[in-house]
């Protein structure tokens, strides 16, 4: 396809990557992420890994919307990240406010709701 | 093929990401791999998703991680430790199990279910409830170009638009809210606190 404002013609869209591929590579990546809240001790870096995670299932998600032709999984994709970004905000904001008063990003050292 | 070799990449800066002991190159792993997932949603014709996983997620939120990590100044290596010793290599080994099982998801739903002949892909609109039974191939996605000279083809911004403010007009309302909730909840939580100041001396603009 060919552009007036492009100099070189632009690459033809690659063939269809089966549904399955997606899954399996956002199986891969939601484990890696689970992996990383299981074995990361600094919050910055657990709260990383959950994006990671909610990253993993909006590809699904985008994934089954285009194997079903329906728009629905991009719409909640779309929720997905606003929610997305509402937790950080807060999250944050948690995390600075206990860093202010703690002195610690580390997990092990919030345990202070711990009956 | 363009899809293993993100795919890979992907996989990859999630493993860096993890395995990184400095909070700041962890957080740079996590926007190269955003970026991945930005160019898997163009190959499934996601072209609105796409933007904005760039704009918002390693463009807003991964700032704002980063500014949270230089402003903590956490991003020197975080110590060996010694509490909980037992439970992290479990807690790795839990994973990788829910690793297997969800690859083996994967695989079970690509060999199992057969594809057969389908009809062209409806814009959303319709309230279609997906039921069992063989799936249908994968409609062709349309060029981005295509989409910009107006075809009314799936993934195009507008259809996304159509669907957005009709039948989940009601969520999008009510998401505005969260965001409003969460600004508020953000701002009281990191105000300026005179009576914390103390506790760590630490300085917080």
């Amino acid at each position: 396809m060919q552009l007036p404002f492009l100099p070189f013609p632009l690459p033809a869209i690659p063939p269809n990557v089966p549904t399955e591929a997606y899954l399996i590579l956002g199986g891969i990546l939601f484990a890696l992420g689970c992996m990383g809240v299981m074995m990361r001790k600094s919050v910055i870096t657990i709260f990383m890994s959950i994006e990671l995670m909610l990253n993993a299932v909006n590809l699904i998600f985008v994934a089954f919307s285009r194997q079903l032709g329906q728009l629905d999984g991009q719409i909640f994709v779309f929720f997905v990240m606003a929610v997305a970004a509402a937790e950080v905000a807060v999250g944050l904001a948690i995390i600075i406010d206990i860093f202010r008063s703690r002195r610690t990003a580390d997990i092990d050292d919030v345990s202070w709701l711990k009956g | 093929m363009v899809f293993l070799g993100v795919a890979a990449l992907s996989v990859a800066s999630a493993l860096m990401m993890i395995t990184q002991r400095n909070a700041m190159y962890s957080a740079l792993f996590l926007v190269l791999n955003f970026f991945c997932l930005a160019i898997f949603y163009v190959l499934m014709g996601a072209y609105f998703l796409a933007v904005v996983q760039v704009a918002v997620y390693a463009g807003a939120i991964m700032v704002l991680m980063l500014f949270v990590i230089m402003l903590l100044n956490v991003a020197q290596p975080e110590p060996v430790d010694r509490r909980l010793g037992l439970v992290r290599p479990f807690g790795v080994l839990a994973a990788l199990i829910l690793m297997a099982e969800l690859v083996a998801v994967g695989v079970r739903y690509g060999t199992s279910a057969p594809v057969t002949e389908v009809s062209a892909p409806s814009t959303g609109s319709a309230a279609v409830v997906p039921t069992a039974g063989p799936r249908p191939a994968i409609p062709a996605m349309p060029t981005p170009i295509a989409n910009f000279a107006g075809a009314a083809d799936y993934g195009h911004t507008q259809q996304l638009a159509a669907v957005l403010f009709s039948r989940y007009l009601f969520p999008f309302e009510v998401t505005s809210i969260l965001l409003l909730g969460a600004i508020l909840g953000a701002t009281i939580l990191a105000r300026k606190r005179p009576d914390l100041e103390d506790a760590g001396g630490v300085r917080v603009k």
